[in-house]
């Protein structure tokens, strides 16, 4: 029996984790002083894990997670000292019209979606070796940039789940399991995972990218609930905070 | 540790389990009668797991509305709306309706009642009936709930599932017996019972529509030709391509049978026409709003070089007339294919020659059958054809290389 209990709790203690990971421009130093940043609109949502394992998403947790999120977001940059707006609709940027916005967001999701694919998963390009984050948005944000001023443009993905009591009982019984034998004590459901990529406006390039995931393979255990004001805020920071500047300027500032 | 099960006895109860669900694949046809709304007019979303559905649908709808794929003519998207008021039940003030150019036979219905219609079903339509046939299909989706009640379902059948085998491993593991075949058993039989709801709500969708079709006054039998056609067109594709339509029953597939369903759509046509009833396909309506899409519709098909396919689709049209337009497009399919041993510049020759008998030939036929006259050998006439295409297309972008054709 107690050998099972610290097997359990080593499975613990390995399964469960934070993580962030980000890639940045070779010349990218972050932003500071007095620069103007815009916040593109959040993509934001929670869900509830059913028994078998599905995400069903929540209205009423998401509706909670936004206005949290942004309520988060907006205290964090303050600490900053840029100029920051922060979109909370498609149309909330006057003399852009809505579908600008929406070209560029979806423009970005391909670029995020060929970042994640070539940097996160595994499928790296010979032609990107040594090279940071080489990516662009081209024209399209340098426009965007001209026409308002800004200088940056962050687009923000987070979301989140939680396992509901099937989910958590079936995790009870897959523990249960180990003491005969039949040992399921990790089947996971629900976790945080979010991502914020920063470009800049002037050149268009993605100049900066981070991805955080906080998950447990234990249904029922979690690292953090975006639903709540210190949950969205914890969020925030693990997506924005640590920002590494690129090798080229961390190499100069070494030799300096 | 004594077993009471052996291993062998729980194997053949789990066939068992498997065997039943797939019995009840041999499905009965779905009375139209029987199909009554569950929703009416204003509806909102009410359970918790339905909102969250809705919320999310409302993201994808502002990402579809906003696509660069829709075709926005405001007189088409007009009509489309009109023609889900038709058919559209109780929810018919509810439901939006966007068309998007994607050359496909298809259209989808969300869960909060709007529906994406792709041009490639407009251009196999002959008629209005057809097209409302369609529509009534995907209202009927929305009209009984299908997509939350499929939710419902999948979460409801995976969480048994899931219980079962943690259940049956537990078990297993207490009797000291291997379940780990039993749970790949009934995993799949959890799939296949996914599928079949599937495919009984698209049979409660083609009944249910039958019945909103002849409510508005049009021909119920709308539904099964639409069927009929598409048979013949997979028919005719797979051969030109020396394959044969994939006709066995699979229980594998989402929706029934394209066969089963136009059996089942002609027989609830019967049921529901009310004698002494006049119904009408509109097809003069229809070609009139589809006019100025058409020429796009056929480039399209055509441009897909799916041979079979697109001369099924205009022979089908042609059912109704040849004109100058199908009789270009059916020369278009035979120059795209350009098959040397089989002769397909002949065809294709013959298809411009004939449509520059018609007063609509677009200006591209009479530049194609000049073309294909010079390469006869038959300059005159080709010079001929070719000032007719200047005349009707004077700043075409290739003005000065057909003028300098005429020339040669």
């Amino acid at each position: 029996m107690r050998r099972v209990g610290l097997a359990l709790l080593a499975s613990v203690a390995l399964t469960g984790c934070v993580q962030t990971r980000q890639y940045a421009d070779v010349e990218f130093s972050p932003p500071q002083g007095d620069y103007k940043l815009l916040v593109m609109r959040p993509d934001v949502s929670v869900g509830s894990v059913t028994t078998g394992g599905l995400v069903e998403p929540r209205a009423d947790w998401t509706e909670q997670a936004r206005a949290n999120f942004l309520v988060a977001l907006k205290a964090q940059q303050s600490g900053r000292g840029g100029n920051v707006f922060i979109m909370d609709k498609r149309d909330s940027l006057a003399g852009v019209d809505p579908d600008t916005v929406a070209e560029l967001e979806r423009l970005h999701y391909a670029v995020a979606s060929s970042i994640a694919l070539h940097r996160y998963s595994g499928q790296y390009l010979p032609t990107k070796r040594n090279k940071g984050l080489d990516w662009t948005l081209g024209e399209d944000a340098v426009e965007l940039g001209r026409r308002t001023g800004y200088d940056y443009a962050l687009f923000l993905y987070a979301e989140d789940s939680f396992a509901s009591t099937g989910r958590v009982g079936l995790q009870v019984l897959g523990i249960a399991g180990c003491f005969v034998g039949f040992c399921a004590p990790n089947i996971g459901g629900g976790g945080q995972f979010g991502y914020a990529s920063l470009v800049d406006l002037r050149t268009g390039e993605v100049v900066w990218f981070n991805v955080a995931q906080a998950s447990s393979q234990i249904a029922g255990i979690k690292f953090g609930d975006i639903r709540t004001a210190e949950g969205a805020a914890q969020m925030v920071d693990r997506l924005l905070d640590r920002m590494k500047p690129g090798r080229n300027v961390r190499r100069r500032e070494r030799g300096q | 540790m004594n077993a009471p099960l052996s291993r062998r006895a729980l194997m053949s109860a789990g066939a068992g389990l498997a065997a039943a669900s797939l019995a009840g694949s041999a499905e009965a046809r779905i009375l139209p009668r029987d199909m009554v709304p569950l929703i009416g007019a204003g509806y909102r979303a009410v359970d918790q797991d339905e909102k969250g559905l809705w919320q999310l649908m409302e993201r994808v709808e502002e990402e579809v509305s906003g696509s660069n794929l829709l075709i926005k003519d405001p007189q088409l998207t007009n009509y489309l709306g009109t023609l889900i008021g038709n058919v559209g039940g109780p929810a018919a003030r509810d439901m939006r309706i966007y068309l998007a150019r994607i050359p496909e036979f298809n259209a989808i219905m969300f869960p909060t009642g709007f529906t994406v219609v792709f041009s490639g079903l407009l251009l196999r339509m002959r008629n209005e009936a057809q097209l409302a046939g369609v529509i009534a299909h995907e209202s009927a989706h929305f009209l009984r709930k299908h997509q939350i009640r499929q939710w419902r379902d999948m979460r409801r059948k995976t969480d048994v599932f899931s219980f079962l085998a943690m259940g049956a491993g537990v078990a297993g593991g207490a009797a000291g017996i291997y379940a780990g075949d039993l749970i790949q058993l009934a995993q799949f039989g959890t799939l296949l019972s996914l599928l079949k709801y599937n495919r009984t709500l698209e049979a409660e969708a083609d009944a249910m529509g039958v019945r909103l079709l002849a409510e508005a006054g049009y021909d119920p039998m709308a539904m099964s030709e639409t069927w009929q056609q598409l048979i013949g067109e997979l028919d005719l594709s797979a051969k030109y391509r020396r394959k044969r339509r994939h006709r066995d029953f699979n229980i594998f597939e989402t929706h029934p049978s394209p066969d089963a369903r136009m059996a089942d759509l002609k027989i609830s046509a019967a049921e529901v026409r009310q004698p002494g009833k006049a119904y009408d396909a509109y097809r003069g309506r229809y070609l009139a709003a589809i006019a100025q899409l058409r020429p796009t519709l056929l480039d399209d098909q055509v441009k897909l070089n799916d041979p079979g396919a697109s001369q099924y689709i205009v022979d089908t049209l042609a059912k109704d007339g040849w004109n100058g337009l199908l009789r270009f497009n059916e020369g278009e399919i035979w120059r795209l294919r350009n098959s040397q041993s089989k002769g397909d510049e002949a065809r294709a020759a013959q298809g411009y020659a004939a449509a520059v008998m018609y007063p609509d030939a677009p200006p591209d036929a009479w530049r194609w059958h000049g073309i294909m006259l010079l390469k006869q050998g038959r300059s005159g006439e080709a010079r001929a054809a070719f000032a007719r295409y200047l005349q009707m297309a004077p700043n075409a972008p290739d003005a000065a290389l057909v003028r300098q054709m005429m020339t040669g």
